[in-house]
C-alpha cells in the first residue's frame, strides 16, 4: 500500500512536469470550454429551452476524460517503455502491478480534477446547471474516464514503437472528438457516417453524460449508453491484458 | 574467499542463434569479475540472465546462495545492476531518483550518502534530461548500489565516455571493490580489464575461451615484455647482446627490441651499462603485453574491428 501510495505521488508529479499532457488535459478543453462559451453563449437550442453552452459543457468533459485517457496515457506509457524505463524498474523489487496501479489512480485523479475544473468554468462563466443526481454523473464519469484509460493502454500495448505513439493517438482522439458529437451533433452527419459515430465510446458517453447533467435523466433512462462503454471498456481491457509489453 | 556468484552451463538461444553457449562462472566474494569479449560475444546476455532480466535456456545461476529460479525476489535486494542503456524518467530530480529507488528496497543508503559515493551532490538538484553523458553513468551508479547490494553487475560502464568521464568511474568502482562488493562487469575496452578486474573471463561466440586472474593471462599467453630503445652507438649491439635474461634481440638501424620475461632486471642492467661502459641510449620504451595481445593470440582477430 506504501508502495502505491509512492507511486501515485510519483506519477502525479511526473504528471504535471510533462508539458505536453497539461497542455492536452488542461489547456486544451479549458480553451475550447472558454471559446465555445464565448461563441454560442447564450444561444438557444431548439430543444426545450436549452442553451448550447448547456451541451457544450458534458461535451467538453468527455473530450477531457479522452485527452488523459488516450493522449496523456498512451503517449507517455509507450514513451518510458521505449526508453526502457519499466525494463530498469524490472530489476528492483517494485511490482509491475504497483507502477500500472499509480498510473490508474494518478489520471483517475487529473480526471476528477478535469471535470471540476470544466463544472466551475461552466457554472460560474456561463451559468450551467446539472440538474441531475450529482451521484449518477459521478458514476458515469469514472465509468468514461475508465472506458477511456482502458482504450489508452490498449493503444499503448498495440503500438509497437514510442514514435508512432502520438500520431495514432492524435488519430483515434480526433476521429473520435468530430464525430463523436462533441462540437457537431451526429444528426447532421450522413447516414455512413452517423452509423460510425454510433460505435465510437465518445458518442454514448456524451449522451449519458448529458442526458444526466442536463436533461436530469435517470439509470432507467441511460443504461442503454453505459452499456455500450462498458463493451468499450471490457474489450479495450482485453486487449491491454493480452498484448501488454513492459519492453 | 567463498563463492558469492556461482554460474552453470548457462545457455540462452534465440531462434536460431545460441548466444550464450555453455557458460560456468564462479565468482568470489570482493573480487572484480571482468567478462571481455567483442561486440556479440554474449557479455550481455550473460550478466542479463545473472541479473534476473532473462530466463536461461538452461543452467543454473546462484547468487548470494539462492537459486535464481526459486528467489528472484530475494536475489532483487541483495544486488544493484547497471544496464548498459539505464533510462528512468525524464522530468526527474537526481536526487528524486535516488530516494524513489530507494524506497523500493527493503533497506537502503541515504541519498546524501548515495550522492557523495559518485560525486553528484551538485547535481542533486537537477532534472535527469540535463545530465551529461557522464553524469547519467554515474547516476545508473548511484541507483545500482542505493540498496547497499553484495554483487553489482556493471554492463559496459563506461562505453561512450570521454576519458576523464571514464576515469571518474573506474575511481567510483574501486571505491565500491574497497567498501567489500563484489562485482561483475562487462567491457570491451581491454584497458578498462586491465586496471579494475582481478579475474577476466574472455567471451567469444558465446563461450568463454579463457578465464584466469587478469595478470596471469597476458602472462600466460604472451609472457614477454618488448623493450624498444635507439642507440648510435657501435658496439651497441655486442653490449646489449650479452645482457642476461634477454632471449632475442632485434635490430634496425640504430633501434633495438628486447625481448625479456625479465624485464625489470634488464632495464636495471641497461642502466648499470651506461654508466660503466657509456653507452648511450636514446628514447627507451617498454610494453607490457595487454589483453589485446591475449585476445589476438586466442581468436586470431582483434576485439575491435
Amino acid at each position: 500500500m506504501k508502495t502505491l501510495i509512492g507511486q501515485v505521488k510519483l506519477e502525479t508529479r511526473l504528471f504535471f512536469r510533462r508539458r505536453d499532457d497539461l497542455f492536452w488535459t488542461l489547456a486544451f478543453p479549458v480553451f475550447f470550454m472558454l471559446l465555445f462559451g464565448a461563441i454560442y453563449g447564450n444561444m438557444g437550442w431548439e430543444e426545450g429551452g436549452m442553451r448550447v453552452v448547456d451541451y457544450l459543457l458534458p461535451a467538453i468533459i468527455v473530450m477531457a476524460l479522452m485527452t488523459t485517457g488516450i493522449m496523456a496515457t498512451a503517449t507517455g506509457f509507450a514513451e518510458e517503455r521505449g526508453k526502457g524505463v519499466y525494463r530498469r524498474l524490472s530489476l528492483t523489487p517494485l511490482k509491475r502491478h504497483d507502477i500500472i496501479g499509480g498510473q490508474i489512480i494518478n489520471r483517475y485523479l487529473i480526471i476528477l480534477a478535469q471535470a471540476l475544473i470544466l463544472i466551475l468554468i461552466g457554472t460560474l462563466a456561463f451559468k450551467v446547471s446539472i440538474v441531475g443526481n450529482y451521484l449518477l454523473f459521478w458514476g458515469v464519469l469514472s465509468l468514461g474516464g475508465f472506458c477511456f484509460l482502458a482504450l489508452g493502454f490498449a493503444l499503448a500495448s498495440v503500438i509497437r514503437s514510442a514514435k508512432s505513439a502520438t500520431p495514432v493517438c492524435m488519430i483515434v482522439f480526433f476521429v473520435m472528438m468530430f464525430l463523436g458529437g462533441i462540437f457537431f451533433s451526429t444528426s447532421i452527419m450522413p447516414e455512413y457516417l452517423q452509423r460510425f459515430s454510433n460505435i465510437l465510446p465518445a458518442t454514448h458517453l456524451n449522451n449519458a453524460l448529458r442526458m444526466v447533467a442536463v436533461e436530469g435523466r435517470g439509470v432507467n433512462e441511460v443504461w442503454r449508453e453505459l452499456l455500450i462503454v462498458i463493451g468499450w471498456f471490457a474489450g479495450c481491457l482485453g486487449l491491454s491484458v493480452k498484448f501488454f509489453r513492459w519492453e | 574467499m567463498s563463492t558469492v556468484v556461482e554460474v552453470k552451463d548457462l545457455v540462452k538461444r534465440y531462434g536460431d542463434l545460441t548466444a550464450v553457449n555453455g557458460v560456468s562462472l564462479s565468482i568470489d566474494g570482493g573480487e572484480i569479475f571482468g567478462i571481455l569479449g567483442p561486440n556479440g560475444a554474449g557479455k550481455t546476455t550473460t550478466v542479463e540472465m545473472i541479473e534476473g532480466l532473462r530466463k536461461p535456456d538452461s543452467g543454473s545461476i546462484r547468487v548470494c546462495g539462492i537459486d535464481s529460479a526459486r528467489g528472484a525476489e530475494k536475489i532483487k535486494q541483495l544486488v544493484g545492476v547497471q544496464l548498459q542503456s539505464t533510462s528512468i524518467y525524464e522530468r526527474i530530480k537526481v536526487e528524486e531518483a535516488i530516494e524513489l529507488f530507494g524506497s523500493y528496497y527493503h533497506k537502503s543508503h541515504s541519498t546524501s550518502r548515495v550522492l557523495d559515493e559518485v560525486s553528484l551532490h551538485d547535481k542533486a538538484d537537477s532534472f535527469v534530461e540535463t545530465l551529461s553523458g557522464g553524469q547519467k553513468q554515474r547516476l545508473a551508479l548511484a541507483l545500482a548500489i542505493v540498496n547497499d547490494p553484495q554483487v553489482l553487475i556493471l554492463d559496459e560502464p563506461t562505453t561512450g565516455l570521454d576519458p576523464q568521464a571514464r576515469r571518474n568511474v573506474w575511481g567510483i568502482v574501486l571505491r565500491l571493490k574497497e567498501e567489500g562488493k563484489t562485482i561483475i562487469l562487462t567491457t570491451h575496452y581491454m584497458e578498462e580489464a586491465e586496471r579494475l578486474c582481478d579475474r577476466v573471463g574472455i567471451m567469444d561466440h558465446g563461450r568463454i575461451i579463457a578465464l584466469d586472474a587478469t595478470r596471469r593471462l597476458i602472462e600466460e599467453v604472451t609472457p614477454e615484455s618488448a623493450i624498444e630503445l635507439t642507440s648510435p652507438d657501435e658496439g651497441a649491439e655486442e653490449i646489449l647482446g650479452r645482457i642476461t635474461g634477454v632471449s632475442k634481440l632485434g635490430r634496425d638501424g640504430d633501434e633495438f627490441i628486447l625481448h625479456t620475461r625479465e624485464a625489470w632486471s634488464v632495464i636495471k642492467e641497461l642502466t648499470r651499462l651506461c654508466d660503466e661502459k657509456k653507452l648511450s641510449i636514446e628514447s627507451v620504451s617498454m610494453r607490457k603485453t595487454t589483453l589485446e595481445d591475449v585476445f589476438l593470440s586466442l581468436t586470431g582477430r582483434k576485439l575491435r574491428e
